[in-house]
């Protein structure tokens, strides 16, 4: 059960980072990849299967936008399932990160 | 790996899925190569920094599996959506097999015993009274009646067991999806 625990855990920060990015501004996912692979070293080709998953559960939506250079991008933005899903899992990430702070400073 | 190289790897792995998924989950990746190349890399940068194409195709096929699974309830989708849970590497077959194995056996042999028990007790409803013989003719068509609703009661609370089972495999799975595993493993050795 711990590995699962962690295993959630790992992938809720991957989704927790996509909403926050998107929260500040819609972007289309060559935008999102290359942050987050700078930021979190995460691959960029997983992010399209992680779109294609938080389309379907409804908490991001996609438009076209034209671009200056080639095809129409695909932009993305929270829905407003995506906004409240954004805020109730920051707070649990906040809570979290601290009471985990807490016992590492506790045990120097 | 060239762009068309990647690009053709991941259409051939993704074949049996819907004609316009595919030619979504396409043009994604080429747009992701468009703005790369538009960015000053090259093809075989961004190729490396996608990773392997199969596992790409694995993710997206089990997505695709798991979603079926939650619109269509039915024994295809079911059989999908387990095998491309299976085919994501994130189960371990050989540890959970031991335990897999009986459930889905007793789930059949009690779905096996639900038919038998409805074709028995409809054979004794219509045909009873003139086989048996000694027993009052509406003792048969009870009986008949009985086994009957007998099948039909373990038939829908071991469906509902199936179901209930496959949705937890699809929880399990994904769970471990491998969305996880790049960001732990960032520097995949691609071919």
């Amino acid at each position: 059960m711990v590995e699962a625990v962690q295993v959630q855990l790992k992938k809720g920060v991957l989704e927790l980072c996509v909403l926050a990015l998107l929260s500040r501004g819609d972007a289309y996912a060559y935008d999102i990849a290359s942050r987050l692979a700078k930021g979190i070293g995460m691959g960029e080709g997983t992010i399209y299967p992680l779109m294609r998953r938080m389309q379907t559960d409804g908490l991001v939506e996609t438009y076209l936008v034209e671009s200056t250079s080639g095809p129409p991008r695909k932009y993305y933005k929270l829905t407003d399932r995506g906004c409240e899903s954004f805020s109730s899992q920051k707070s649990e990430w906040a809570d979290f990160s601290a009471a985990v702070n807490d016992i590492l400073g506790g045990a120097q | 790996m060239t762009r068309q190289a990647f690009l053709d790897r991941l259409r051939a792995g993704l074949r049996g899925l819907p004609t316009s998924a595919i030619n979504d989950i396409v043009a994604d990746y080429q747009a992701h190569f468009a703005e790369g190349v538009a960015a000053g890399r090259t093809e075989a940068e961004i190729a490396a920094a996608l990773g392997e194409p199969d596992r790409v195709i694995r993710e997206l096929r089990a997505e695709a599996g798991l979603k079926r699974w939650e619109e269509e309830r039915n024994p295809s989708a079911a059989a999908n959506a387990v095998l491309a849970v299976l085919g994501l590497g994130a189960i371990d077959v050989l540890v959970l097999l031991p335990i897999l194995l009986p459930i889905a056996g007793v789930l059949f042999g009690l779905l096996v015993a639900a038919a038998a028990c409805l074709g028995v007790g409809a054979v004794f409803f219509a045909a009873g009274p003139f086989f048996v013989h000694g027993a009052p003719v509406a003792a048969i068509i009870l009986a008949g009646l009985g086994l009957i609703s007998t099948g039909t009661c373990i038939g829908c609370l071991s469906s509902a067991a199936s179901i209930a089972f496959v949705n937890g495999l699809v929880w399990y799975g994904r769970l471990h999806i491998t969305i996880l595993k790049p960001a732990l493993q960032p520097k995949e050795i691609v071919a």
